[in-house]
């Protein structure tokens, strides 16, 4: 029953038993150094204009209007250290921590969390959306707007990244960064694990694609299948084609086969052709866990030509990590395989061939993944490539991946990420 | 300006001379801001109208100054201490206390009464140019283009002091008030006795000269400036003398074009229309120069005004309602604030190339609406300087409130009787 503060202040509250009770005059929370906001208490004006506070644990739920779980409900008694939502948070300035200017506080997220959930404020929305809203005109532009064919997005800034809130001072974030799109995907990914649904795809939905795309690599699972499966399918095969192809494959085929396809021939052919073939290994194997996203060189060049080749490659370009360059025969075998570095260090006019590891360790398409990360552990290897029969190279397991059949997954998060 | 203030304190204290070199640099000091708050009070909308009022009704007009005066202090004083105070502009204020939509009406109030006078600064960008024989419909888009170039290349600060220092010639009118001998005696008493008039057009210029003075934009730049600078509470007395100097010096100015245009041009029955009309004020000083000497200072005045207005009015609104802002962003990055941008500065230059507008007259009437809204910013502000919860023990005093609560009743009296009055009584 995640809800904004501008659908919840004002509105009127009842008793379980219907009795009118007074108006939500504002909402307050207690304040936390760090993480969302627990809220405390509504604050109430009765029909004699009398305030008091009845505790947010006795909410049933808040839209169209409030409704408690008893009748009379307790009254909440102050602890010090409340902040009032709508007086002390809503429409302040955002800045960062040198203190420049950002955006404001439009709407307040408020969400449940948790096995009690409690509701917490969980973020702040920021956009013209929140600015619509408020004043009561987002369905009448979004109406306007879809029939041009465009729409807005809710941006909301998490709770996450934001200080302490401090009396009568601007609304500090804890990130350095003077953009609000760039807070790490990690970071996005658990708060949208720990929101209810349709909050966490609200959450994503506020993201340019390749910002969901990378948040979405980094939810659970089964979280991820029911996220994708409630956006439309274009929005879907957008996020899609922005995942590493990799994990795109994982994802599609933890789908059912109907809904599989659809979104397969909703995206750019170029980035579906990919995802297709690793969709046909079993997801146990090197074929399934491997990336198709890897950097080739032909053979016989000199060590600058290569660098100047990788400068202009779209493969290189695509590839997020470049950490090994795969030498290629004109018959699509793997020749031999040399670190970026090995290159950069090495003499502009040195032949590749004289300094590249002309047999590398490699693993099949239908390897064990248990076998690929026992051969990455063994030799210590950052990734390895995936050949066929003939030597073909199709793809590279990185370790990350390699590792995630041994490693139980609360572990993985501890383990620094080198991809 | 601190600058100047370090070094009047490292000169040695002893002698005579020495004394009144360091009050002289204490003074400099001082009246810097001030003096830069005078030539944005005489910009090409100012000019206009104070000519305007000076021709029509000769020295009647003056007392009206010294009370006009006294309102700017007072709302400026206002707005810089609850910079000072709170640490946050007006805007802040407003959004904060008073929610999304008010902020909405008065951004909205701010929008028209800027594009209005950005329009007013085409105006006397129009009339420069074709003081100079160059016809508006390719003066006007030039000057547009060159502001837009100015502004988002960074360029901006370097010619800022070359504006400034063209603006400066209204001092010339000072020169030329004096050069036109008036009778002083009855320049005097004119300012001080009240002779007020009835009907439309008195109104009008009566509206016209507040609203060119004592603007909400002023307010609402004074403020964030101020709240900028973030100058302790404890040092707030040198900020109210800065903008009481301020005040003073803009109208000294801007009474000796009053003066000017009465002892020149009302004489021959001559009520300013064009630009040609209003140099002739200048003649006095500069004879056959005035027109030239006209010329120049207006356009000077006219892109000063024109470089900062339309970018800080986006600003406000940008900062108001929460979009990303600032020219360090990409037009990609932050397109409502470009949007915002170019729309104001086209809107407002293209007003003035509508076919067989008159530019003097746009000039004053955009300043009559910015007269006519500066009651809903003056109300507002009036509730917030006095609010115990923001200003604390730094609260509007009780004359202060009468005062300012007089000036907002006077506006709307005047706006009330210019619009019942009936053409005639002009």
């Amino acid at each position: 029953m995640g809800a904004y503060l501008s659908q919840v202040l004002r509105n009127r509250v009842e008793s379980s038993l219907g009795e009118p009770i007074g108006r939500c005059l504002d909402v307050l929370a207690l304040d936390r150094a760090q993480g969302p906001l627990p809220l405390a208490a509504l604050l109430i004006e009765n029909e004699a204009g009398d305030e008091l506070l009845v505790p947010t644990d006795q909410i049933e739920r808040v839209t169209p209007k409030i409704v408690l779980k008893t009748a009379p409900p307790p009254a909440y008694s102050l602890r010090g250290g409340e902040v009032r939502l709508a007086r002390d948070i809503l429409d302040r300035q955002i800045v960062d921590v040198e203190g420049r200017r950002l955006v404001r506080v439009n709407d307040l997220r408020l969400n449940p969390l948790g096995p009690s959930q409690q509701l917490y404020v969980t973020g702040a929305a920021v956009g013209t959306v929140s600015l619509l809203r408020r004043l009561g005109l987002q369905r009448p532009v979004e109406g306007a707007l879809k029939l041009v064919g465009r729409r807005l997005a809710e941006q909301v800034i998490p709770w996450d990244v934001v200080a302490a809130v401090e009396p009568d001072q601007p609304i500090r974030l804890r990130v350095a960064r003077d953009k609000i799109r760039q807070i790490d995907p990690v970071d996005i990914a658990d708060l949208v694990a720990q929101m209810d649904g349709p909050s966490g795809l609200a959450l994503l939905e506020s993201l340019d694609d390749e910002t969901a795309a990378d948040a979405m690599q980094e939810i659970p699972d089964e979280l991820q299948e029911s996220m994708l499966s409630a956006m439309s399918v274009e929005r879907a095969a957008d996020v899609l084609e922005e995942m590493d192809p990799d994990d795109a494959a994982d994802l599609l085929g933890a789908l059912e086969e109907e809904h599989r396809s659809t979104l397969l021939e909703a995206m750019e052919t170029e980035d579906s052709v990919q995802v297709e073939k690793l969709l046909a290994y079993p997801e146990d194997t090197a074929g399934g866990i491997m990336t198709t996203e890897f950097t080739t060189i032909p053979q016989g060049m000199t060590a600058g030509q290569a660098l100047a080749y990788l400068r202009t490659s779209p493969q290189a370009q695509e590839d997020e990590t470049l950490y090994n360059v795969h030498v290629v025969a004109p018959n699509g075998r793997l020749h031999g395989v040399i670190s970026l570095r090995d290159l950069v260090m090495a003499d502009p006019e040195a032949a590749v061939d004289a300094i590249i590891e002309k047999q590398p360790i490699t693993v099949g398409v239908l390897t064990q993944q248990r076998e690929v990360a026992r051969l990455v552990a063994k030799y210590d290897l950052i990734e390895l490539p995936v050949v066929d029969d003939d030597g073909v190279l199709h793809g590279i397991v990185t370790v990350d991946d390699a590792i995630d059949a041994i490693i139980p997954t609360a572990w993985k998060k501890r383990i620094p990420r080198m991809y | 300006m601190p600058d100047l203030k370090h070094l009047a304190r490292r000169l040695p204290g002893k002698g005579a001379l020495r004394g009144a070199l360091r009050r002289a640099f204490l003074f400099l000091a001082i009246i810097g801001p001030g003096l830069i708050t005078a030539s944005a009070d005489n910009d090409a909308p100012g000019i206009a109208t104070y000519s305007m009022a000076g021709s029509r009704y000769g020295y009647a007009f003056l007392w009206v100054l010294l009370w006009i005066t006294l309102g700017e202090a007072l709302v400026q004083e206002m707005a810089a201490r609850m910079g000072t105070v709170t640490g946050k502009g007006l805007t802040d204020l407003i959004r904060e206390k008073y929610g999304l939509r008010l902020t909405v009406v008065v951004m909205l109030c701010l929008l028209v009464a800027n594009l209005g006078t950005t329009a007013a600064q085409f105006a006397g960008v129009a009339s420069s140019a074709e003081l100079f024989g160059v016809t508006r419909y390719i003066g006007v888009p030039i000057v547009a283009g060159l502001v837009w170039l100015l502004v988002t290349r960074g360029t901006y600060r370097v010619v800022e002091k070359v504006l400034l220092a063209i603006s400066l010639y209204a001092v010339a009118y000072i020169a030329s008030a004096f050069m036109a001998k008036p009778d002083w005696g009855q320049v005097l008493r004119s300012a001080i006795v009240p002779q007020l008039q009835g009907g439309r057009d008195y109104m009008l210029a009566l509206l016209a000269t507040v609203g060119t003075t004592i603007t909400p934009w002023a307010a609402v730049y004074m403020q964030a400036s101020v709240a900028d600078r973030r100058t302790p509470k404890e040092r707030y007395g040198e900020t109210r003398l800065d903008v009481v100097f301020g005040a003073a010096i803009g109208n000294v100015v801007s009474a000796f074009i009053v003066i000017c245009t009465a002892a020149t041009l009302h004489p021959l029955g001559i009520a300013v229309e064009t630009a040609e009309e209003a140099a002739m004020a200048l003649a006095p000083a500069a004879g056959a120069w005035a027109q030239t000497l006209f010329g120049i200072g207006l356009m000077g005045a006219s892109l000063l005004a024109v470089s900062v207005l339309p970018l800080a009015t986006t600003y406000a609104l940008c900062e108001a309602f929460g979009w990303e802002r600032g020219l360090d962003h990409k037009p990609s990055e932050a397109p409502i604030f470009y949007g915002l941008y170019i729309g104001i500065l086209v809107l407002s230059a293209a007003l003035v190339l509508i076919p067989g507008i008159r530019l003097f007259p746009l000039m004053w009437l955009s300043q009559v609406a910015n007269a006519v809204l500066l009651p809903v910013i003056l109300l507002l502000m009036l509730q917030l300087a006095n609010s115990k919860r923001i200003m604390r023990s730094w609260r509007n005093g009780a004359l202060q409130n009468t005062l300012v609560s007089l000036l907002a009743v006077a506006v709307v009296v005047a706006t009330v009787v210019m619009i019942t009055s009936g053409q005639a009584a002009g």
